[in-house]
């Protein structure tokens, strides 16, 4: 600014340019297949039975559209309850995710119906948030050694689906105000709106499926900061609180300490609140420990993903940070499925007693300490 | 040791290599910013993640849309003759009331950084209006460099824009709602006193000396030329345009339209085509974009570089041990290394300090503080190298030696800084 | 959404512009300024990211 140093032609604006469309091209590639990642990445095996639908197959609004999601169904030989499972609503809280695909592949239905939604909000796999550096994909092995990769996405859909928010979003039921970023997330989005943004028409969607279906006990997988307070905790509607306490105590029994938490009746848009409120469903969602998604994590990379060690978390632990006893604490990805496995297990296990001739029987789930024991890749297909 | 190695390295190789591009090689604050980027990955073994750094530029595209759009409405108000008008009817009126016209003279100076968030726009825009005001009215150009740019500094720290504030809030998933107050009770009351304090003196003499009725035919003239387009309503449409679209979506969310500030901004420069002289919009937008393109870049390097910060480990390494200080040190790191860091920028500052500092502080009422943050990470707009606020204004009023200018800024920053950490302190009583 | 093509226009108005400043620059390292400004408004208005 202060020097009169004209070095600059319209020559060197022409490199320049040629430079900057270079880096787009560049960096322009490799957000591409994070949208079109082959059919390698985020490939999924379902078990025998399972039947392929898309969520458009019961709110028509989302056909053709990057909102459209894959649902499987499963139906047992003998009448039962249904009960529903989203994984990815948030594509950057793994295990919830890999929770989900390990059931899809595993479940065997002898009662009752088991849907499953993997890949919850697929716009929010398509991209990697700005600043948060998450490699695009984590994999694991198979035992056969196959490699099964999935993508790391964002908490939020991908500004190419929707933009821009708005400087403050309204919640559209409640009229309840939050950041206008909200409008991208999908667990601030229900029950949804049939003609609203993106993320809105696909709540609407799962809404929809929920009344459609008369599920009768829809499960979110999620994953929390260690930060965080609500993290390796149940949050309930209050309808789902009968179980969710069963299901808690049988939890402590199996050793696995968990929080129970009610449902906040004033946060809005959260689906334990909204699905809850607007249909006859038990609504809940769970939380394990991601130090990948955490403010004040170190180093950031695939290693992060799957050990969750990290020593930035391990001083803040010392500093008295955290809501989680991080030293004795088993943080690894295999951990985190089989709590979120067992616990969605235990949830169909004990419908039956609150809601008579509504219990849903699954076998072939991995038991808790044989998950954490061989790891996720055990219990993927080839 | 074990905590410093290797993400303490790293720091160091980061900054440095910023530092070392900035200072010793004269490179503008965005290249200095990418190049450090680019060495901290690769030190870090990751090679020259292009795809990364260009996604951590994303995280401000929003914010760049903000401030270019920003920038063509101020082009434009500036354009058709209104601020000119404004500042001459302003002196015809107060002349003689010296309080009155500091007070007006500063609020004038923060206008546009309260608008666009920039202190940089602000002392290119207003500050380089009221500049020959100023220097006609006698008072000393290091004096009126400084009131500029701690103005231009304050008006952007004050509602309703404060990119700092999102910045910080965004950190810990806070809206940025209901910071309105906090921020008037964080800049009024500095921005008084840093007025009394460096214009009023000289603009009390000046009254005493000419007094009314005197005759001031070189003022005159000036004035005269500055307000060639009479002041009327129709020319301040583009103001009314501007406050009628950005009010009515944030007072009354549930009916007014949800244009975001980019198009608000653009609707209200594109009613300037309807008042006032003759312009070219096409000419004054490319004028604009030019101006704002320094802040722009340095959003997109901080972007970068807080991107590798992440992937590195540097970023936890940070917050962690900001986390780690003891309640005492805690204040005077903050006091003192928001405006430090504030070489980088002052953006920077609030993302990679404030953020910690919040959460390191969380239990106070949260948007008190991260107002109060955002105060205190502005001072760093006067911290060469960059010290946008400060350089900028010492070249609108023609001082060659910045430094003159930031010896008489360090008494009112200092004050600014104290008055951020008392009301952190105070933050519950808000 | 209609918002969306708006700002998608803002973006492209806004690279022109952009365009226009690095041709007038003078100074060769207030082009790379520009060019680094380029990138990210290029990538949204190709709607890759």
């Amino acid at each position: 600014m202060f020097e009169k140093r004209y070095l600059g032609s319209r020559f060197t604006a022409s490199l320049m340019l040629v430079a900057a469309i270079a880096i787009t091209a560049v960096s322009g590639l490799s957000y591409m297949k994070m949208r079109e990642p082959g059919p390698d990445i985020d490939r999924v095996v379902p078990h025998a039975g399972f039947e392929h639908k898309r969520l458009s197959d019961w709110f028509e609004g989302l056909a053709g559209t990057p909102a459209d999601t894959d649902i499987y169904v499963q139906e047992g030989a003998e009448p039962g309850g249904t009960v529903l499972i989203l994984g990815g609503t948030h594509a950057n809280e793994p295990a919830g995710v890999i929770a989900a695909v390990v059931m899809l592949e595993q479940a065997d239905v002898k009662r009752g119906r088991l849907m499953i939604a993997p890949y919850a909000n697929p716009m929010a796999r398509t991209h990697t948030f700005p600043q948060d550096a998450h490699p695009q994909t984590f994999s694991f092995r198979t035992p056969n050694g196959v490699t099964r990769a999935f993508r790391y996405g964002a908490r939020i859909t991908n500004p190419v689906n929707e933009w821009p928010n708005p400087d403050i979003y309204i919640h559209p039921e409640s009229g309840q105000t939050m950041a206008g970023i909200e409008r991208s997330n999908l667990n601030r989005a229900h029950p949804g709106v049939a003609d609203g943004g993106a993320t809105e028409r696909l709540a609407y969607g799962f809404m929809e499926l929920i009344k459609q279906e008369k599920v009768d006990l829809a499960i979110d997988l999620h994953e929390a900061s260690p930060e965080y307070p609500v993290v390796d905790a149940l949050v309930a509607h209050e309808r789902a609180m009968e179980l969710a306490a069963m299901v808690t105590m049988e939890l402590e029994f199996e050793g696995v300490p968990i929080r129970l938490e009610p449902s906040p009746k004033n946060l809005r848009g959260l689906n334990h609140r909204e699905w809850g409120d607007n249909a006859d469903v038990l609504a809940v969602l769970l939380e394990t420990c991601n130090a990948s998604a955490g403010r004040f994590r170190g180093r950031t990379d695939e290693a992060l993903i799957l050990t969750g060690e990290d020593k930035a978390y391990e001083k803040a632990a010392g500093l008295g940070r955290l809501y989680v006893p991080w030293e004795s604490f088993d943080k690894r990805f295999e951990e985190r499925v089989a709590r979120h496995v067992t616990t969605v297990r235990l949830l169909a296990d004990n419908l039956e007693f609150v809601r008579e001739g509504k219990g849903v029987t699954v076998e072939g789930l991995p038991a808790y300490q044989e998950l954490s024991d061989l790891g996720v890749g055990a219990f993927l297909s080839d | 040791m074990e905590w410093f190695w290797p993400e303490g390295f790293y720091t160091i190789v980061m900054v440095g290599v910023f530092a070392v591009a900035s200072f010793a090689f004269k490179q503008p604050i965005a290249v200095a910013l990418a190049i450090a980027a680019i060495i901290g990955a690769l030190v870090s073994g990751n090679g020259v993640p292009i795809d990364h750094l260009i996604e951590g530029s994303f995280g401000y595209l929003d914010t760049i849309l903000i401030i270019f759009c920003a920038m063509i409405f101020m082009k434009t108000v500036q354009h058709i003759g209104l601020m000119e008008s404004v500042a001459a009817w302003m002196i015809r009126k107060f002349r003689v009331l010296p309080f009155r016209l500091t007070m007006g003279i500063t609020v004038l100076l923060m206008i546009p950084g309260m608008i666009t968030g920039s202190s940089s726009a602000a002392v290119l825009t207003a500050g380089a209006i009221v500049t020959p005001t100023l220097l006609k009215l006698g008072v000393p150009p290091v004096k009126a460099a400084a009131a500029i740019a701690l103005a231009a500094i304050y008006g952007m720290i004050a509602p309703p824009i404060n990119i700092p504030a999102m910045i910080i809030g965004g950190g810990i998933d806070m809206p940025y709602v209901g910071f309105g107050i906090p921020l008037l009770i964080c800049t009024v009351p500095l921005a008084i006193f840093t007025g009394m304090l460096l214009i009023f003196p000289s603009l009390k003499q000046h009254a005493a000396e000419v007094g009314p009725g005197t005759d001031d035919s070189e003022l005159e003239e000036e004035l005269t030329r500055m307000s060639r387009v009479p002041l009327t309503v129709r020319l301040m449409l583009p103001f009314f345009v501007l406050v009628v679209l950005l009010g009515g979506e944030r007072l009354f969310p549930q009916y007014a339209p949800s244009l975001g500030m980019p198009l608000a901004f653009l609707l209200a420069a594109a009613s300037g085509l309807l008042v006032g002289r003759d312009w070219k919009p096409f000419e004054a937008a490319t004028e604009a974009i030019q101006a704002a393109l320094p802040v722009a870049g340095i959003l997109v390097g901080v972007g970068m570089f807080i991107q590798i910060m992440t992937m590195t480990g540097v970023r936890g390494f940070f917050v962690v041990s900001a986390l780690a200080l003891p309640a005492w040190l805690l204040y005077v790191g903050i006091a003192t290394s928001l405006p430090l860091f504030g070489a980088v920028s002052a953006y920077g500052s609030a993302t990679v300090l404030g953020v910690p500092f919040l959460l390191a502080l969380l239990g106070r009422d949260e948007i008190v503080v991260g107002a109060a943050l955002s105060l205190i990470a502005g001072l760093g707009d006067l911290m060469p190298p960059t010290a946008l606020a400060g350089l900028f204004a010492a070249q609108v009023v023609g001082v060659k030696n910045y430094f003159s200018v930031l010896k008489v800024c360090l008494l009112p920053a200092v004050v600014t800084a104290i008055w951020g950490i008392m009301i952190i302190l105070g933050a519950n009583w808000l | 959404m209609i918002l969306t093509w708006i700002y998608w226009a803002i973006c492209l108005f806004m690279v022109i512009l952009v365009l226009r400043s690095l041709y007038r620059e003078k100074s060769l390292r207030e082009q790379w300024v520009a060019a680094m400004v380029l990138v990210p408004l290029l990538l949204r208005v190709l709607m890759i990211k």
